[in-house]
C-alpha cells in the first residue's frame, strides 16, 4: 500500500528533524499562552482567560503544524528537489500518495497539539480532552494537509508558500474562535467566520474542554473541506499537464 | 516495445515536440540526438509521464501510457537530468523509499541495494545525506536507484553528466551489458561518442522534430564515410565524401592544415545542427 511507503517517508523526516519540528511547534502557541493568558491576565465569563484560550491555541496548532509539515515541504520536493518526480514516475497510485500526505499531515498537526496540552498539563484548569477531541484535531489537522497539498501545487516558487500562508493560515488563525469569541462580530462577518473550518474545530474542542453541550455539525462541515481540497490535489495530480 | 504516435507537447508560447512518430523495438538502444531545447527531454519527461502530451499518445507493449496505469510505471525507470532525490536523506533511505515506492520488499530492496552499491563503489558512503554527495556520485545513485527496481525499460536523459571520464566509461559497460540481458534502453546525450559506441539506432531531433532516425552507421554512410577537415583563418571547414579516392583527390587541390579521417556521428550532427542554424 502506497499510503505506508509515504507514512514511512514521513517518518523518517520526522526522526531525522525530531529537534527543529518539535521546538517549532512549541515556541509561537506558548508565546500565545504567555501573552495572552500569564501576560494579560483577564477572565471570560467569569472564567480565567487562560481556559478559553488553551483549547483555541491548540486548534490553530494542529493547523498550523498540518500545514507546515506538507505544504512547504510538498513544495520544495517539487520545485527544487524535484523529488516529486519519483513519486509521479514510480508505479504507487497517485491518489495514495495524497492519501498518505494527509494522514502524515494530520498526525504532525497532532503532535504539534499533543506537545501544547503537555505543556499546560500541571496548570489545574479542569479542562477535558477526550478521543472525540482527538478526532476532531486530526480531521482539523486533515483539512489543513490537503489544503497544504493544493497550495504546494499552485505555489509557482519558494516565496508563494509563505504568501498563501500569510493571506490564509495566519488571518484563520487570529479570528476564528482562537483568541475571542466571534459572538460580538457583525453578523455577516461572523457567519463568514463561522463556516471556517479553524472556526469549527475551536468551537467543537471547546465545548467539550469545558463539558458542554456539543453540536457536532462541524464535523460534515470539515469532511466538506476536505473532499473538496482533496479533490482539487486528486485533479492536479491526475489531470495537470506539466506538474 | 515504446511506441510514440504523433505525440505533441506544447507550453504557453512554444512547440517543445511537435507531432513525433517513433517505434522503439524491445531490447534495443536507441538515442535521441538533438542541440540545446531540441525536444529531448520533454519527450522523455512525456514518456515517464511527468508532463502530460498535449495531443498524441504513447504506447508501451500497445498499451496506452497514463499515469494512472500502474503496471505499464513498473516496467519503465528513468534517470532524470536533474537529481531528483531528497537532499536530506542519506542513500540507504534514497533507496529503500524507491523500493516501497514500486512495493519491492523491505528485505529485497536491502540485498539489492547491497549489490549496486558494492557494484558502483558506494558502500562506503552509503551513510551520507544527499547535499553532501559529489555530482558523479549522486549520478551513480541515480544509477542503482533506477536499476533496484528491475525495469524492462530504461529511459536515461543526459546520465553521465558531470561523470569523470573513468565513471563515463564504467556507465557504458554497465548500460551494454544491460542491454545485452534484453532491457530496452533509451537515451538522450551530449556525448556523441556515447550514442555512437552504445546505441543500436539514433534520432537526430531538432525543434521539436525528428528529423532522421536511423542507424549511427548508415548516417555516417549517408553524410559520406571519410571527412576532409580544412584549416582556414575562419576556423576548420570539413568536406564529406562517400569514397577514399574521392576524398584523397579534393585533398590534393587544398593548401595548408588540412586532414582525412574517418567520419563520426559527431560530424552528422554537427552537419544536422548547422544546417538548420544557417
Amino acid at each position: 500500500m502506497g499510503i505506508f511507503t509515504i507514512l514511512w517517508e514521513k517518518w523518517r523526516e520526522f526522526v531525522r528533524d525530531f529537534s527543529r519540528i518539535t521546538l517549532a511547534a512549541m515556541v509561537a502557541p506558548l508565546m500565545y499562552l504567555i501573552v495572552f493568558g500569564w501576560g494579560i491576565r483577564t477572565t471570560m465569563n467569569g472564567q480565567p482567560y487562560l481556559y478559553f484560550l488553551i483549547p483555541g491555541v491548540i486548534s490553530l496548532t494542529t493547523m498550523n503544524g498540518s500545514f507546515n509539515a506538507i505544504a512547504q515541504n510538498l513544495n520544495v520536493q517539487r520545485l527544487y528537489e524535484k523529488a516529486f518526480d519519483q513519486v509521479i514516475i514510480s508505479p504507487t497510485p497517485l491518489w495514495q500518495f495524497i492519501a498518505g500526505q494527509i494522514i502524515a499531515g494530520a498526525l504532525r498537526g497532532l503532535y504539534a497539539g499533543g506537545i501544547i496540552l503537555l505543556l499546560v498539563s500541571p496548570i489545574k484548569t479542569g479542562l477535558i480532552f477526550s478521543p472525540l477531541s482527538v478526532f476532531i484535531l486530526f480531521l482539523n489537522g486533515a483539512v489543513f494537509s490537503s489544503l497544504g497539498i493544493v497550495v504546494s501545487f499552485l505555489a509557482r516558487n519558494h516565496a508563494d508558500v509563505p504568501r498563501f500562508s500569510n493571506y490564509l493560515i495566519m488571518p484563520m488563525a487570529y479570528l476564528c474562535n482562537t483568541f475571542f469569541s466571534t459572538d460580538s462580530i457583525p453578523r455577516g462577518a461572523r457567519e463568514l467566520i463561522a463556516a471556517l473550518p479553524l472556526s469549527q474545530t475551536s468551537r467543537m474542542v471547546r465545548s467539550i474542554a469545558s463539558g458542554e453541550s456539543i453540536s457536532l455539525m462541524g464535523i460534515p462541515l470539515l469532511l466538506a473541506y476536505l473532499t473538496f481540497f482533496t479533490s482539487i490535489a486528486l485533479c492536479f495530480v491526475y489531470q495537470k499537464k506539466n506538474l | 516495445m515504446i511506441e510514440l504516435k504523433h505525440l505533441t507537447k506544447t507550453f504557453e508560447d512554444s512547440t517543445a515536440v511537435d507531432g513525433i512518430d517513433l517505434r522503439i523495438e524491445t531490447g534495443e538502444f536507441f538515442g535521441l540526438l538533438g542541440p540545446n531545447g531540441a525536444g529531448k527531454t520533454t519527450t522523455v519527461s512525456m514518456l515517464s509521464t511527468l508532463l502530460l502530451p498535449t495531443s498524441g499518445e504513447i504506447r508501451i507493449d500497445g498499451e496506452l501510457l497514463t499515469r494512472k496505469r500502474q503496471d505499464l510505471k513498473r516496467k519503465v525507470s528513468v534517470i532524470t537530468q536533474e537529481y531528483s532525490m531528497r537532499q536530506d536523506m542519506d542513500m540507504d533511505e534514497i533507496m529503500e523509499y524507491q523500493g516501497r515506492l514500486y512495493f519491492i520488499p523491505v528485505k529485497e530492496i536491502r540485498s539489492r541495494t547491497e549489490a549496486l552499491f558494492s557494484f558502483a563503489g558506494l558502500t562506503e558512503h552509503r551513510r551520507k545525506t544527499i547535499r553532501k554527495l559529489s555530482g558523479g556520485m549522486k549520478r551513480k545513485l541515480m544509477v542503482c536507484r533506477a536499476l533496484l527496481t528491475k525495469p524492462h525499460i530504461l529511459l536515461l536523459d543526459e546520465p553521465t553528466a558531470g561523470m569523470d571520464a573513468l565513471s563515463r566509461r564504467q556507465m557504458w559497460n554497465l548500460l551494454r551489458r544491460l542491454n545485452e540481458q534484453g532491457l530496452t534502453i533509451l537515451l538522450t546525450t551530449h556525448y556523441i561518442e556515447e550514442a555512437q559506441s552504445l546505441c543500436h539506432r539514433v534520432a537526430l531531433m531538432h525543434r521539436g522534430r525528428l528529423d532522421d532516425v536511423d542507424t549511427p552507421a548508415h548516417l555516417i554512410e549517408k553524410l559520406g564515410a571519410f571527412a576532409v577537415d580544412e584549416l582556414r583563418p575562419d576556423g576548420i571547414h570539413s568536406r564529406y565524401f562517400t569514397g577514399r579516392e574521392e576524398a584523397i583527390q579534393h585533398l590534393s587541390g587544398l593548401h595548408g592544415t588540412c586532414t582525412l579521417r574517418d567520419t563520426t556521428l559527431e560530424d552528422v550532427f554537427v552537419e544536422h545542427s548547422g544546417r538548420h542554424l544557417t
